[in-house]
């Protein structure tokens, strides 16, 4: 600790606390449960702005359940207000708006964002050192390599989904065929988080699953044509592909060459990483037949438990499936509400301590693990999910305790 | 004195500027102050290449990424401080700018902004190949100032408005030397340039460096501020687009187009995001872009120069209509046209021997040789399409021949570049006039002076001879912009000449004159040939041309059908038949 930092934290604090005795004071004269304010930034308007407001809605509906249900107790009731804040489409606008958020909304007591992973590094650099809790759903395993104190990855890490998915996969492959593979392709474009993917997969993760790497095509999105591509697959004939697009046109092209050439439908399994392949706007494009059987690794996914969610997210807001922006940024409002609880005040500061030190049991709304943070910030025990396209729908087939549907294997 | 009172203003705006940070305690109000002098000197970089010379980039992201990246990896792997790393990356970035410029500069107009446009894209890809998607400055708690990383957010901004006080400084030295008036220069007319003497590929050389260095260092600097650096934020396409669109905006080709465009720019962006956007979102990316259009569409040249014309209309409006062209015309007149003795056939100056130059099948230029002796005035003709501007672009090194010599004191200069002959000593006119529309009639002579002079003083006293030669010295503060025809062709007359050539070659100097305007065009030059200069005309028309020249050369077709004393020349039935046909040939004989 320097005389620096030292100085940082006593304004923050002496802030955090004016605010506090604020809200405190304010709440003793109205005699009523003051609203805690929780922020929510994230892209609702640029090239994100389709998953930002996904995000949003689940953050809405998770802040009316929890109204609903008597707010915060420890607050005497205090309703939760939502603060959603705009991130934009570029890593300087998200830091813009992190910078407007700390400096404008001096009273919120956490908040979750901010999609991107880049967006989310750049917005925990203001909110560290304005010692906001920030829950995160972004995987990147940098977010939380930086020592900050004041950052939750609520998924698991790119690094660590990566180590859990092989595994799991052989594993859905064998109960599902009776064979183990042995023999994989990789085909991914070249955007960060795909390239990160495959990297693991390639430096050791094989290996450590005795699996072959029989075909290996790196491409810059957009494809202009996938035949060369899927020749070399049907001349390998891999037991498993990993497909890692970001584009959607680029899953659809390869798709639809893989169905040309019959191979399409599960003959070869497909799987991806990540949501771009299980997105609503996919249908737009691909029809469901070609998805059929694709199989995506996602850090989060609409489960068994969630029934009611899922229904309510398609009646309210007509969205057809729960992906892992809804559920995810749910689970953060519950989150934010339960450290609230355990702070008994609604202090930023308070509220990152009681992150810090939560042990809110078997998570709910997040796959696997608990609701606890290790020292680094990240979800202890945080799993995946598997998801399959089956009829048209994305469901979660992995693993088993939260499966909403089998998963099929093609029988070779 | 001149230096302290260009000083003053961005000294003034710098320090209004600090004390109004100084007077914000929000931080995210900072931050955009932050950002606001970040983007005006990344605005400055790309107008000291593009607002300058013309020549338009798509692609200053490419410079700006690779500051911001070589100042996040020196700190993450070799854990050096960025106030070091930032000079760094303004090296790098300058050996970038030498690496994309010399190939290039080949390329001109579209295609230049297009190739641009490649560099950073290109570079995008190799960063994400290279594994950098996302790099995070690493946060130094023991040594924040050491590591640039403080914790009030002021002097983020003070740190931005030192770098910007030293670019506007810096613009403004280079904007009033030789090195301004050439990027100037060629952005009015590259191939003029060049035959004023001004080596063109050298100073853009010398211009897309100190961008480049300007621009890495923006991009340090920045990298810096945001903590974190991706490609998409350094290399990506919106962030070539911001320096265009704060320069365009504001004003191009001059210092303070940048600074404007950002100041209004920058945090008009960030407010509709934070309102208009609250409300509907993504309604900030529409209103942005129409009052961009709108602006655009009012002031095409940016806001600076609107500004400007408005001011000075309203400020001196009387002066300038009533009082100069009267001391114009007064001057002009002055020189009475007198007789000349015919030069002798004296010391020859310029000799070409066997010149020819073909375009594909089209031989522009065939088998042309001729002498032009020492204080001569040879007058070339011929019919449209007859060669005269080829060889006139032979001559000055604007094509290189297919065959043949062009001795200039007997010295074969053929194939040389243009202000490489320019230094030999020939200077020349367009057949289109080029003028610097912005700039004073002295301004735009001073250009053609630094062929000769060696310091900027000296070169604007060769200019204001040469003004005064041509008779224009009473309105030689005029813009070249307000310039009738005739004034305008004397200009381009004092350009070339003040360069003081010891050759001038003179392309339709008389296009586009009234008769009275053309004789007063004539005695201009009849005064030089008693000076002692030697000239080549081109010419069309003949009445005017009889009176000036010494002898006449004649071309048809690219080749010389004859030669000799205009007296002779205009009975020739061969001259005759070129220029009206034979029918008209019969005539001429009788």
């Amino acid at each position: 600790m320097t005389a620096k930092s030292k100085i940082t934290i006593s304004r923050r604090t002496l802030l955090a606390g004016a605010s506090g005795t604020l809200i405190a004071s304010r709440a003793a004269w109205a005699q009523q449960p003051a609203e805690v304010k929780v922020g929510l930034l994230v892209p609702i308007s640029g090239l994100y702005a389709r998953p930002g407001t996904v995000m949003r809605e689940g953050a809405e509906m998770a802040i009316d359940h929890i109204n609903a249900q008597g707010g915060v107790k420890a607050l005497g009731g205090a309703k939760l207000k939502l603060v959603v804040l705009d991130s934009g489409d570029t890593t300087e606008k998200a830091k813009n708006a992190a910078q407007r958020m700390v400096a404008q909304e001096t009273d919120l007591v956490a908040a979750s964002g901010a999609y991107l992973s880049s967006f989310t590094l750049a917005v925990t650099e203001v909110t560290e050192r304005a010692n906001l809790p920030m829950l995160t759903l972004s995987y990147s395993d940098l977010i939380t390599e930086r020592g900050f104190k004041y950052v939750f990855q609520t998924a698991a890490t790119a690094g660590a989904q990566a180590r859990q998915a092989l595994p799991q996969l052989i594993k859905l492959a064998e109960t599902a065929s009776g064979k183990r593979p042995k023999t994989v392709a990789i085909l991914t474009d070249n955007t960060g988080a795909s390239i990160a993917s495959a990297k693991a997969m390639r430096e050791g993760l094989l290996a450590e699953n005795q699996l072959q790497l029989i075909v290996d095509e790196t491409f810059t999105p957009p494809l202009a044509d996938a035949t060369s591509l899927v020749q070399k697959i049907r001349s390998a004939k891999p037991d498993l592909l990993f497909f890692l697009p970001t584009v959607i046109s680029d899953a659809k092209l390869l798709l639809e060459k893989m169905n040309e050439f019959g191979l399409g439908q599960g003959k070869i399994p497909t799987i991806s990483f990540g949501i771009a392949i299980a997105e609503p706007d996919m249908l737009q494009t691909v029809s469901p037949e070609l998805l059929q059987g694709v199989l995506t690794c996602v850090a989060s996914w609409g489960a068994k438990g969630h029934e009611a969610l899922i229904a309510e997210l398609k009646t309210r807001y007509k969205e057809p499936w729960m992906t892992q922006n809804a559920i995810s940024t749910y689970g953060d409002m519950w989150v934010i509400k339960d450290a609230l609880e355990k702070a008994g005040k609604a202090d930023r500061v308070a509220v990152g301590e009681a992150l810090r030190t939560m042990d809110g049991g078997p998570s709910k709304y997040y796959p696997l693990g608990e609701i606890k943070f290790d020292e680094k910030g990240r979800r202890v025990g945080a799993g995946m999910t598997i998801v399959q396209w089956q009829a048209g729908v994305p469901v979660t087939v992995f693993p088993p305790e939260l499966a909403l549907a089998k998963p099929f294997w093609p029988k070779t | 004195m001149l230096r302290m009172r260009s000083l003053l203003p961005p000294l003034l705006f710098t320090l209004a500027y600090a004390v109004v940070s100084l007077g914000v305690t929000n931080s995210y109000y900072q931050l955009i102050l932050t950002l606001v002098p970040v983007w005006s000197v990344f605005g400055l970089s790309w107008n000291l290449l593009s607002g300058y010379t013309g020549l338009i980039s798509f692609g200053h992201a490419a410079f700006f990424g690779i500051g911001a990246y070589a100042t996040a990896l020196g700190q993450i792997y070799f854990d050096i401080s960025p106030w070091l790393l930032i000079p760094v990356a303004a090296m790098l970035g300058g050996i970038a700018g030498l690496l994309i410029g010399f190939p290039t500069f080949r390329l001109q107009g579209h295609y230049f902004a297009l190739a641009m446009l490649a560099y950073p894209l290109a570079i995008l890809y190799v960063f994400e190949w290279l594994g950098f998607q996302e790099v995070t400055l690493p946060i130094k708690r023991d040594a924040p100032i050491a590591y640039m990383q403080f914790a009030d957010p002021h002097f983020y901004t003070l740190l931005g408005l030192a770098l910007m006080l030293a670019t506007i400084v810096l613009t403004q030295v280079i904007e009033r030397s030789r090195f301004g008036m050439a990027l100037l220069a060629i952005k009015q007319n590259e191939a003029a340039a060049e035959a004023a003497g001004i080596n063109t590929l050298a100073w853009k050389l010398r211009a897309i460096i100190l961008s480049g260095a300007i621009a890495a260092a923006i991009g340090g600097f920045y990298a810096q501020v945001l903590l974190v650096v991706t490609p998409q934020s350094v290399f990506g396409m919106l962030v070539s687009a911001q320096a265009l669109t704060v320069a365009m905006f504001g004003g191009v080709g001059t210092v303070w187009g940048p600074v404007i465009g950002s100041v209004i720019l920058i945090p008009l962006a960030e407010i509709l995001h934070a309102e208009a956007g609250a409300r509907i979102p993504g309604i900030q990316g529409v209103i942005f872009g129409i009052a961009i259009v709108c602006v655009i569409l009012l002031a095409p040249e940016g806001l600076f120069w609107k500004l400007r014309d408005l001011l000075r209309k309203r400020r001196a409006p009387k002066p300038t209509i009533d009082v100069t062209p009267e001391a114009a015309a007064a001057n002009i007149t002055a020189l009475k046209p007198v007789a000349r003795q015919r030069a002798a056939k004296g010391e020859v100056m310029l000799e070409v021997k066997n010149l020819s130059r073909s375009f594909g099948g089209l031989k522009a230029v065939q088998d042309v040789s001729f002498k032009l002796h020492k204080n001569e005035i040879l007058g070339i003709i011929g019919p449209n399409g007859a060669g005269k501007t080829t060889l006139f672009n032979l001559l000055n090194g604007f094509l290189k021949p297919s065959q043949g010599e062009v001795l200039i004191d007997g010295r074969n200069m053929s194939g040389q570049r243009p202000h490489v002959i320019c230094e030999a000593g020939i200077g020349r006119t367009f057949q289109v006039m080029r003028p610097f529309l912005r700039m004073s009639i002295l301004d735009n002579v001073v250009v053609g002076a630094y062929v000769r002079a060696r310091t900027d003083d000296e070169a604007r006293k060769m200019a204001a001879d040469a003004v005064a030669r041509v008779g224009l010295s009473a309105v030689a503060d005029r813009l070249a912009g307000e310039l009738s025809t005739k004034e305008l062709r004397l200009m381009e007359l004092a350009r070339a000449i003040a360069g003081q050539p010891r050759i001038l070659l003179l392309d339709e100097t008389l296009a586009g004159l009234g008769h009275g305007e053309a004789d007063e065009v004539v005695a201009v030059i009849q005064q030089l040939a008693r000076d002692g200069m030697t000239i080549a005309i081109i010419e069309h028309t003949m009445q005017a041309m009889v009176r000036l020249v010494d002898r006449f050369l004649v071309l048809d077709h690219g080749a010389v059908i004859t030669e000799g004393l205009p007296e002779v020349v205009t009975r020739d039935s061969r001259v005759v038949e070129a220029y009206l046909g034979k029918k008209w040939a019969g005539h001429a004989a009788n």
